[in-house]
């Protein structure tokens, strides 16, 4: 049963930031993709007064690559990326996650945006994003403004974004010469799950050394989220089997999972640290 | 891919011209182009949307209920509780479509005063539309105080648990008591014994239960719904308080079965509010509806007690079941008995002990689901034979090879089965199919496993099971059949005409089957139990041949010839090796109309009628006759995360004889993929008696990414009691599946996890109970 709800369906970004400007202490909401969104409306978990409709809102869409950095608007959904052979060479374990992503039909609705700003602890795009230093652009009627996504979640379900603003894009430097990004999703089977662990890694090197670390970690805190504990120990330093451990301990340590019906928090700990350690080692290895 | 293994030495007896052919189903083209209704489809004009208000905790005393709001509300029609129909119960024991031996099992249509399971309804709304309906049920008010309640079957059995059934929870008890244990046991060199268990499961059709009722001008309820079993007409006039002949189940093709339409679902609701509003009534459960709507897969405790010789012949068997069974009967006396029947598998033994009991508990009720309790049974023996033959340091099959039941030999009840038992040829196929093994690489470990069985089809011989089917062929030479069979999406009803062209020599396309109604069509019984074929097969060909007797009589007259001369095929009608003397069966079928010889013929089949087994001993014929067949697998496991990955899977099945190989490979695919998901990813989690994965982003069946491909090897012993030597297929393709992968699990990994689902944190426990200090790391 859906509580009633009015729609707004803007033909551009102007209507649409205007749409949400006008929130006039209403509860509205920006919807995109909706698979999270239609879902928890009609389990009453979310009861928006008003929706605005982003479909026919062409600015958001499209892929810029330019020589520094790669952009995308927030509209660009889970199969967009999956068509672009940029984003493969350039954000692999992007396209990992998106290959993993849900199901068709999600993938093809389903938005980047979406995935960001729904602010799930079990995000697959986000801990790609956070390995590629992807920054947000949040855009509103009245102003424009840059976030690293790293600065973006507060806390469980809570982020930066206010109620007028949209990511309208998402960007991040091209990945230096001699690195490696992959991702893995733990999930309890292999299409459309939710996941247990995500975990994705990029490692640069130069000369021998471990020259960018970057740990991200999903489902296993309230927030999708980077271990720079794990990340500290490695940057600057060649990379030994009992380093690449300490830093698989680390980032054991630093997440906060919880027990669910998916998995115990314990167990959530443990492959945080196998793979953790797996990734890190198998990026080094490629690297080296 | 498939192919088809046929033996030698069973030759069919006679040449098949439709029968063993991949035809294209007649149900496929109205699926395919979607021209198909199901039972959801149906609309009247009028109509009206009903919701069931359900309880929201697993025990308690119902305080208060109080509708007068939701009744208020503008475009309600009606809203009943328990106090509009005091006396109202519904059975839930209805094992027979004869009805005959039901058990005194009631339970009132909606909650009185007692809840005893989350969901349990409480009231049934009518409505203009569903957004209204679906308002009103938000508008019943209900005070519940809690009662204790008890969630595991093994709790429920202990003194001074709460009460759900009866004075000790104690649903039903089953026993076997064959030779002397004692002494096999005495004369085993090694002793064996573990303890299995095994989940609930949801039988996740893709149609959620759904009907619609309308009270026509005879004063007869009549429901389209879907279902598996249309002589609920009788139980559902009982509920009602009208004569069994002022019901009329109208089936439709249905979405998907497996069970979980076999009992009652929707229909005694839909019947009442008809009933009430005088006006057509429509439900139709959600997905989350469905989950709380119908009874589950028994999880079972298996603990299995093995004597076995050095050289791995088994000397004596103890093993004790316990079933949880939910707050209600339901069918649960007979999951345990076919979980008795089956404890010991396709295995001789000559000693043995069986206990199995069903235990009541505020858990959601579970009833039938594909294997009923023999399934649950196979998971545990097939996963001991490995235990065993790892123990004893034998090849694990070759240590089945040793103990198999062969052809003639009498099983677990003392009965033997009338067909041929081709266990170990499936077994060899099934194992052989698996090819080459995949290399281990880094932590990914790879392992295979074997798993065989014994499955019955046809229903317990004490409910005197019989069905019918009527054959007739029109002026123009096409056939018509008409049976109340129910066709839950594996064919049934295609399998049925191609046996009765084969008989009257005609094509599969000059047929027309009508099927699935309980007032029009002869009753054929239900679609379970792997009964459709061997039951209403027998009775279609019955039927065909005493119409096809009659045509070649007067064939034969007409050619000069004796009957047994005379043969149909390809429409025409001929003298055998004589082709000049033949003519068209149109000609034929006219001339014996004009001589008003009856062209059609009503036949009904009698499976074997049997008493139920000794109650202490257990020995009997429980069943007609048992299937036997194999499913191998290769799994990989990542023994840092627990993940498995089932790389291949190899069913081989002794069908008997094929009536149709793609709706045999159908059925198949359909059985490793259940079976898989039951052994590896599908969980109910209950947190008192609450389902907490009400859902399918919750409850996780393998997708297509998850399969690999599914290789099915169909053998033909051409020996079974169904027609032409049909056995079934429905149930055995799933019963080996699960026990298969467990077993690769453990080869690959080098320990069990003794419990299913076997999920990537079980595994990941295992190993650590196994091996902590050699992985020198905590234990997950």
């Amino acid at each position: 049963m859906y509580a009633p709800f009015e729609l707004d369906i803007p033909n551009d970004l102007a209507g649409a930031l205007a749409a949400l400007a006008n929130g006039d202490g209403e509860a509205v909401l920006p919807l995109a993709g909706g698979t999270n969104l239609i879902v928890d409306i009609r389990a009453g978990r979310e009861r928006p007064d008003r929706m605005v409709g982003l479909d026919g809102v062409d600015e958001l869409k499209g892929m810029e690559f330019g020589p520094e950095r790669i952009a995308i608007g927030g509209r660009t959904t889970v199969s967009d990326l999956l068509r672009s052979p940029e984003i493969a060479r350039e954000a692999p374990s992007l396209v990992e996650a998106a290959r993993l992503f849900g199901g068709l039909m999600v993938r093809n609705t389903g938005t980047v945006a979406g995935n960001i700003a729904s602010g799930s602890p079990a995000a697959d795009l986000v801990p790609p994003l956070l390995t590629l230093d992807a920054e947000l652009t949040l855009q509103s009627a009245a102003s424009t403004r840059t976030l690293a996504l790293d600065d973006y979640y507060l806390g469980y379900k809570q982020d930066a974004r206010r109620p007028d603003e949209l990511i309208t894009r998402i960007s991040w430097p091209r990945l230096p010469r001699d690195s490696v990004n992959t991702f893995y999703k733990l999930a309890r089977r292999k299409g459309d799950a939710i996941t247990v662990t995500g975990v994705a890694v990029t490692l640069a090197a130069a000369g021998g050394t471990c020259t960018t670390a970057r740990i991200a970690l999903a489902s296993v805190a309230p927030v999708v989220r980077r271990v720079k504990e794990a990340e500290a120990l490695l940057e600057g330093r060649a990379l030994t089997p009992a380093l690449i451990d300490e830093a698989a301990e680390a980032a054991a340590e630093a997440c906060t999972p919880i027990d669910d019906i998916r998995a115990s928090a314990d167990y959530r700990r443990h492959t945080v640290r196998a793979l953790t350690r797996r990734l890190v080692a198998g990026a080094w290895d490629r690297l080296a | 891919m498939t192919y088809t293994d046929i033996d030698p030495g069973a030759l069919a007896n006679v040449q098949f011209r439709q029968v063993g052919k991949p035809l294209t189903r007649t149900d496929a083209p109205g699926k395919v182009t979607g021209r198909t209704p199901y039972a959801g489809d149906y609309v009247m004009p009028n109509m009206l949307h009903m919701r069931v208000a359900r309880a929201d905790v697993a025990s308690a005393r119902l305080v208060r209920l109080d509708v007068s709001r939701a009744r208020a509300l503008k475009g309600v029609a009606c809203v009943l509780t328990a106090a509009d129909m005091p006396d109202r119960t519904s059975a839930t024991d209805i094992p027979g479509q004869t009805g005959q031996k039901r058990l005194d099992t009631d339970q009132p249509v909606l909650v009185k005063d007692r809840v005893r399971y989350f969901g349990e309804p409480l009231a049934l709304i009518a409505a203009e539309t569903r957004d209204i309906a679906d308002h009103a049920a938000a508008l019943v008010e209900f005070e519940l105080e809690p009662i204790p309640g008890v969630y595991d079957p093994l709790e429920a059995l202990k003194p001074g648990a709460p009460q759900v059934y009866g004075e000790d929870n104690i649903v039903a008890t089953r026993r076997i008591r064959k030779g002397d244990v004692e002494a096999g046991f005495a004369r085993a060199d090694l002793i064996v014994e573990n303890t299995y268990k095994t989940p609930f499961q949801e039988h996740a059709f893709l149609e959620p239960e759904v009907g619609l009722a309308w009270v026509d001008e005879n004063d007869v309820v009549n429901i389209r719904v879907s279902t598996q079993v249309i002589e609920h007409f009788r139980p559902i006039a009982d509920a009602i308080g009208v004569p069994h002949n002022k019901v009329r189940v109208r089936g439709a093709l249905v979405g998907g079965g497996f069970g979980g339409k076999e009992d009652m679902t929707v229909e005694v609701y839909l019947a009442l509010l008809a009933k009430h509003t005088g006006r057509p009534v429509r439900l139709e459960y959600s997905r989350e509806d469905s989950f709380v709507g119908h009874g589950k897969r028994h999880p079972f405790i298996l603990t299995y007690r093995t004597g076995v010789t050095k050289e791995g012949k088994i000397t004596a068997l103890d093993v004790t079941m316990i079933a949880d069974a939910g707050a209600y009967v339901f069918l649960s006396p007979y999951v345990i008995l076919y979980a008795l029947v089956a404890a010991p598998g396709p295995y001789r033994v000559d000693n043995i002990n069986v206990f199995a009991q069903a235990v009541a508990t505020n858990n959601m009720y579970t009833s039938a689901f594909r294997g009923f309790g023999a399934l649950q049974a196979c998971a545990a023996y097939e996963q001991q034979m490995d235990e065993i033959a790892d123990a004893l340091g034998i090849d694990r099959l070759e240590l089945r090879r040793r103990n198999f039941l062969k052809t003639g030999e009498p099983m677990s009840t003392g009965f033997v089965p009338p067909s041929a038992i081709w266990t170990e040829q499936c077994a060899e196929k099934a194992w052989a199919g698996l090819g080459e093994p995949t290399p281990a690489q880094g932590p990914i470990r790879t392992g295979r496993g074997l798993a065989c069985y014994q499955q019955s089809y046809g229903r317990l011989t004490f409910l005197h099971d019989t069905s019918e089917a009527w054959v007739g062929v029109e002026m123009d030479g096409t056939v018509v059949v008409r049976s109340g069979v129910t066709d839950i999406g594996a064919g049934q009803i295609s399998a049925i005409g191609q046996i009765a062209v084969e008989v009257l020599g005609v094509t599969l396309d000059n047929v027309v089957i009508y099927n699935s109604d309980s007032a029009v069509t002869p009753l054929a019984g239900t679609t379970t139990a792997t009964r459709a074929l061997y039951m209403t097969g027998n009775a279609a060909k019955q039927a065909a041949e005493g119409l096809r007797a009659r045509l070649v009589e007067r064939a034969a007259q007409e050619f000069g010839v004796a009957p047994d001369e005379i043969d149909m095929g390809f429409n025409e009608v001929f003298v055998i090796d004589r082709p000049e003397k033949t003519m068209p069966l149109v000609d034929l079928v006219r001339i014996c109309a004009a001589e008003g010889i009856h062209r059609s013929e009503l036949a009904i089949f009698r499976a074997p009628f049997g008493d139920f087994l000794d109650p202490e001993t257990g020995q009997g014929q429980a069943h007609p006759d048992y299937a036997y067949g194999a499913h191998a697998v290769e799994v990989s496991v990542d023994v840092e995360t627990g993940e498995v990955e089932v790389l291949k899977s190899v069913a081989a099945h002794d069908v008997g004889q094929c009536i149709n190989p793609a709706a045999v490979e159908g059925q198949i695919q359909g059985g490793a993929q259940n079976g898989q998901g039951y052994a590896l990813s599908e969980e109910m989690l209950y947190e008192e008696g609450r389902l907490v994965t009400p859902s399918f982003s919750e409850y996780l069946m393998p997708t297509a990414m998850d399969m690999p491909k599914v290789e099915c090897i169909i053998l033909e012993s051409r020996s079974g009691v169904g027609p032409f030597g049909a056995k079934g297929i429905g149930e055995p393709a799933m019963t080996a599946v699960a026990p298969a992968i467990a077993n690769a699990v453990a080869d690959a990994i080098g320990v069990r996890v003794f419990e299913m689902p076997i999920t990537p944190e079980r595994v990941v426990r295992a190993l650590h109970g196994k091996g902590a200090a050699e992985q020198g790391r905590d234990p997950a």
